[in-house]
């Protein structure tokens, strides 16, 4: 399988602000790819990018195998819905449809239709912006936030009908979030973006499997095998928990071992990170 | 794309239609009175000596229509300003504001012709609003514009020559130059400003810098001036006075009889030899003009002809569609090559 989204390097500066910095990655298709960090971390400068809507300012990226969309015949592959889901505030759910289906050669009609008619939209509801998005048949999912606004019901129920299309086509999706609790039922690869640069990136089942939890009586980190990267420690007076990556057993029986959420994950990379390192002010405006 | 740019414009085309249709009624209401006015003063089958005359006394009787004769100009005069304001300015800076530019770009449509799309509807019509403003103005006025041309003593309003100041803007073509400027002016600044009222206030602060900059510094010399010399003692026949205080000329010359309605530019006391002269002769002071007269000293007048009228409308209104042609390619280039 070919990535959907590759890029080496790659960065983006506003003014002197490094937004996006050192980014490589490899995205491959088919998954459903959870882009979690802080606010303020650069993962709308990274999505920005993956869509076109930004130019780098240092390295590559590689969309489909080319170019980022500013061309018709990317553009037609690569579906996207915005932060806060902007629509023209004069026009109708109808009206965003026929806008839709005027703009992209590839408009699937009956798709839009039949899923306006189930799910009874709402003009200000982002499940009728996702209909754009995904009804102009795209190789790519780009969704930048799609729940930050909505409520826990609302949450589950616009992740189930993504869920739901992407099934029925070939769909690779890309989705942020700054809480991982949104995307762990549906995504099945984790990007941790933290202070402008990827912390850890992988399918979520791999994750899971090389990152443990050990405890044990209280010791000095220098004293752990070169091959269990600690990710974060906490100490009491009289015992150690760490978070370690590694691919190999652990064998020392001192250790209590045990499995890691994908939450604890998620918070010890940005832990790690450092809250101090936090670009607030890089926050794209809506 | 036509599609949505009409969807987002029809607003603001019905508010057009319905601009137009108001300024139209007072006109046709009045304007076959005012042509009646005209041809029963005697001013269209006048001969030479009496014209002038004619002229002024049908400038008299249509004072009644001095409130719309200002208004039309007004409307003319603002149109383009409001048109920069109201659609250029918030056309790409309200999608900044309100983040719509991500849904239109992630479109299958480039930049390049969403923004051709998006200029062209609007920009179309704001040349064909003030068209329609300036044609029916245009027909309403030619007998009030005949009858300035022609008159002796002319005065404000209604004797405005054609040059005049609020005149030459409100008439012929040059109202659509300055639509098509102020429209793509306020498109431009949305893009740069991102931010629809700093963007009218940038567009309304040049436009008017360039208003004025364009009858006071630009026009006067878009075409070398003519010039002509008369005798001091026929200065009456300049139709118009020489003051003599303290020893400096002072002349206001309204009008060339041999050149009615011309756009007089400077007038200079001069010697026989041709040379300007600053002060009265010293055995001038509180003389007559007929004094000046035997010491040789004349008055050199630059002026615009009547005739260059339509090479400076074209001139001009080519300048303005210039600087939009000029302004829209930039915001062509500044979009795709400054991506959001």
């Amino acid at each position: 399988m070919t990535a959907v989204i590759e890029t080496t390097g790659l960065g983006k500066r506003y003014r002197r602000l490094w937004a996006l910095s050192d980014c490589t990655l490899s995205i491959p298709a088919g998954r459903v790819v959870g882009l979690v960090g802080p606010n303020g971390a650069g993962k709308t400068t990274l999505l920005s990018l993956a869509t076109g809507l930004l130019a780098p300012s240092a390295g590559t990226i590689e969309v489909l195998a080319g170019p980022p969309p500013t061309g018709t015949a990317q553009l037609a592959r690569v579906g996207f819905l915005a932060q806060g889901a902007p629509v023209y505030a004069g026009l109708s759910v109808a009206d965003h449809l026929r806008l839709g289906a005027h703009l992209n050669p590839g408009w699937d009609t009956a798709l839009a239709r039949g899923r306006i008619g189930r799910l009874h939209l709402d003009p200000s509801q982002k499940a009728g912006t996702l209909t754009l998005a995904i009804a102009k048949r795209p190789d790519l999912l780009v969704l930048d936030e799609p729940v930050a606004s909505l409520d826990p019901l609302a949450r589950r129920e616009f992740l189930a009908d993504l869920m739901e299309a992407v099934t029925g086509q070939q769909l690779s999706v890309v989705l942020s979030s700054h809480l991982i609790t949104d995307l762990e039922r549906v995504c099945d690869y984790l990007i941790v973006l933290v202070a402008s640069r990827i912390q850890v990136a992988g399918p979520v089942e791999e994750l899971l499997a090389t990152h443990h939890l050990l405890s044990g009586p209280r010791r000095d980190l220098a004293t752990q095998p070169a091959g269990q990267q600690v990710i974060s420690a906490n100490h009491t007076d009289v015992q150690t928990t760490l978070l370690v990556r590694t691919s190999e057993p652990v064998l020392d029986p001192a250790w209590t071992v045990s499995g890691v959420s994908l939450e604890d994950l998620v918070l010890a990379y940005m832990r790690q990170a450092g809250p101090g390192r936090r670009n607030h002010h890089l926050e794209i405006r809506k | 794309m036509t599609w949505l740019t009409w969807r987002q414009f029809r607003v603001q085309a019905a508010t057009a239609l319905a601009v137009l249709a108001a300024f139209a009624v007072p006109l046709a209401a009045t304007g076959s009175h005012l042509a009646s006015l005209y041809r029963s003063d005697g001013v269209t089958g006048c001969h030479d000596g009496g014209c002038g005359q004619l002229a002024s006394s049908f400038l008299d009787d249509a004072g009644t229509y001095t409130v719309v004769y200002m208004l039309g100009i007004a409307a003319i005069v603002l149109a383009p300003a409001v048109i920069g304001l109201f659609w250029g300015a918030p056309l790409i800076a309200h999608e900044f504001e309100t983040g719509t530019f991500r849904l239109a770009w992630t479109q299958t449509i480039t930049r390049t012709r969403w923004l051709a799309s998006k200029l062209a509807l609007p920009g179309l019509a704001a040349i064909a609003v003030t068209a329609g403003l300036s044609l029916m103005f245009g027909w309403w006025a030619a007998p009030i514009g005949q009858a300035a041309r022609l008159a002796t003593g002319s005065s404000f309003p209604l004797g405005m020559g054609p040059f005049s100041l609020l005149a030459f803007d409100a008439h012929g073509i040059t109202p659509l130059g300055y639509a098509a400027f102020a429209f793509t002016l306020g498109a431009t600044a949305g893009i740069l400003l991102r931010r629809t009222i700093p963007a009218m206030a940038v567009t309304l602060a040049i436009f008017a810098a360039v208003q004025v900059a364009m009858p006071l510094g630009i026009r006067p010399h878009l075409f070398p001036p003519a010039r002509t010399t008369a005798p001091i003692g026929s200065l009456s026949s300049l139709s118009g006075a020489t003051h003599m205080s303290g020893g400096s000329f002072a002349f206001t010359v309204r009008n060339l009889p041999s050149q009615p309605g011309a756009w007089i530019l400077s007038t200079t006391a001069v010697n026989a030899a041709g040379q300007p002269v600053s002060a009265v002769p010293a055995a001038c002071t509180h003389q007559g003009q007929s004094c000046l007269a035997s010491h040789g000293i004349q008055v050199a007048v630059t002026y615009q002809p009547t005739s260059r009228y339509w090479a400076i409308q074209w001139t001009e209104t080519g300048i303005y569609l210039a600087l939009a042609l000029a302004l829209a390619g930039y915001s062509f280039w500044r979009l795709n090559r400054r991506l959001s």
